[in-house]
């Protein structure tokens, strides 16, 4: 249970610490609006105040629409072992989080898990966090 | 909503960091001059909101507010304009609130804070001299002086245009602050800030906290202007003052 917690914790951690670190959660998005990605990666910003992921995601009928969501500082990635290399482009992600108030295919991320369920960016091997 | 969301971090804030390496233990270090020694690189309890407690970390729920002051907490909305994501500069309190670690250098004239977020620093004298005279300024002016082992830095003429935390608690131009820094061995500082601002708020109020040492950490560079894309896009939107 502890671990359970500890894992959670830390996904909530990587989403909402580093982004309220910079800048209010309510100044760009809307957490009331949930959203669920999955499609191919086709960039990865590994920036400062914040890595920005882009992803192309098909619907059913295969019409593509690009998407474009933030997630942590390099900072506290790098303090968690996290490296641009985690991620590249042709990447199939499923990005979990919460919709720009805008309107715009914008989101922050929540967590970014691997076909196989492996999270990217979320918690470290230790569950240390900052 | 907004409130659900510091507490969740809050609590996984207080989850995950069971996890850091103790800190070092041994007497307090001290300076040729006999005060304490704060140098160190620091992990502070990131504080979104100064009215919570968590840990590491004491706040006042009920804050005193004066009508004024209430004023500006309900007409807050950071969709209307975000300063610390337009990139503009933390402040002191915010900085001092902010989750990413900071490192004090210190000698016996000045005591450097240095904050990893967006890399802005204050350098303090702390011999004991009097406020300079000069134009408001986002961090304010600081002065600091030894009550026994404690550090304390006196923080006045703010411009008023920064917020005391991410959720948006307000201050005023009249904003004057207290940090008290007590060194309390090797590995811990015993922290306490004082909010005094009559215009805002009826009564002065604090927040306690424990700092704890990490050396195994070092500052790093942390640009805001790097990727803001947020502000680039037209999501965030620059304050109007």
């Amino acid at each position: 249970m502890t671990q359970k917690l500890l894992t959670i914790g830390a996904g909530i951690c990587m989403a909402a610490l580093p982004l309220l670190a910079h800048h209010s959660f309510a100044a760009e998005f809307d957490g009331n609006k949930p959203v669920k990605l999955s499609g191919t990666m086709t960039k990865l910003e590994w920036t400062n105040p914040h890595i920005w992921l882009y992803l192309d995601v098909k619907d059913e009928a295969g019409n593509v629409a690009k998407w474009q969501c933030e997630g942590g500082p390099i900072n506290t990635l790098t303090r968690n072992g996290w490296t641009k290399e985690a991620l590249k482009p042709g990447d199939q992600v499923t990005i979990e989080g919460w919709l720009a108030k805008d309107g715009s295919k914008t989101c922050n991320a929540r967590s970014v898990k691997l076909p196989d369920g492996k999270s990217v960016f979320a918690g470290s091997s230790n569950g240390e966090y900052r | 909503m907004k409130s659900t969301i510091l507490l969740a971090v809050l609590f996984a804030i207080s989850a995950v960091a069971q996890n850091a390496p103790k800190p070092p233990m041994g007497p307090v270090p001290r300076l040729a001059d006999g005060k304490p020694d704060l140098s160190g690189v620091w992990d502070r309890p990131y504080v979104p909101d100064m009215s919570k407690t968590g840990k590491n970390q004491e706040g006042l729920s009920e804050l005193p507010f004066t009508e004024w002051g209430l004023a500006q907490w309900k007409n807050y909305h950071a969709e209307e304009g975000d300063y610390t994501g337009a990139c503009l500069p933390f402040g002191l309190v915010r900085s001092i609130n902010s989750p990413m670690p900071m490192q004090v250098v210190q000698n016996t004239k000045y005591a450097s804070l240095d904050f990893e977020v967006d890399n802005w620093f204050q350098v303090v004298p702390i011999d004991g001299r009097a406020h300079r005279k000069q134009e408001p300024t986002w961090s304010g002016d600081s002065v600091g002086h030894w009550e026994g082992d404690t550090l304390v830095i006196d923080t006045i003429n703010f411009n008023g245009k920064t917020k005391l935390d991410t959720i948006g608690h307000p201050h005023s131009n009249q904003l004057h602050v207290i940090q008290r820094w007590t060194r309390t061995d090797l590995g811990h500082i015993s922290y306490e800030i004082t909010i005094d601002d009559p215009k805002t708020y009826t009564k002065p109020w604090k927040n306690t906290r424990t700092f704890t040492l990490r050396p195994d950490w070092e500052i790093m560079e942390y640009s805001c202007e790097e990727n803001n894309k947020s502000l680039w896009e037209g999501r965030i939107k620059v304050p109007k003052y």
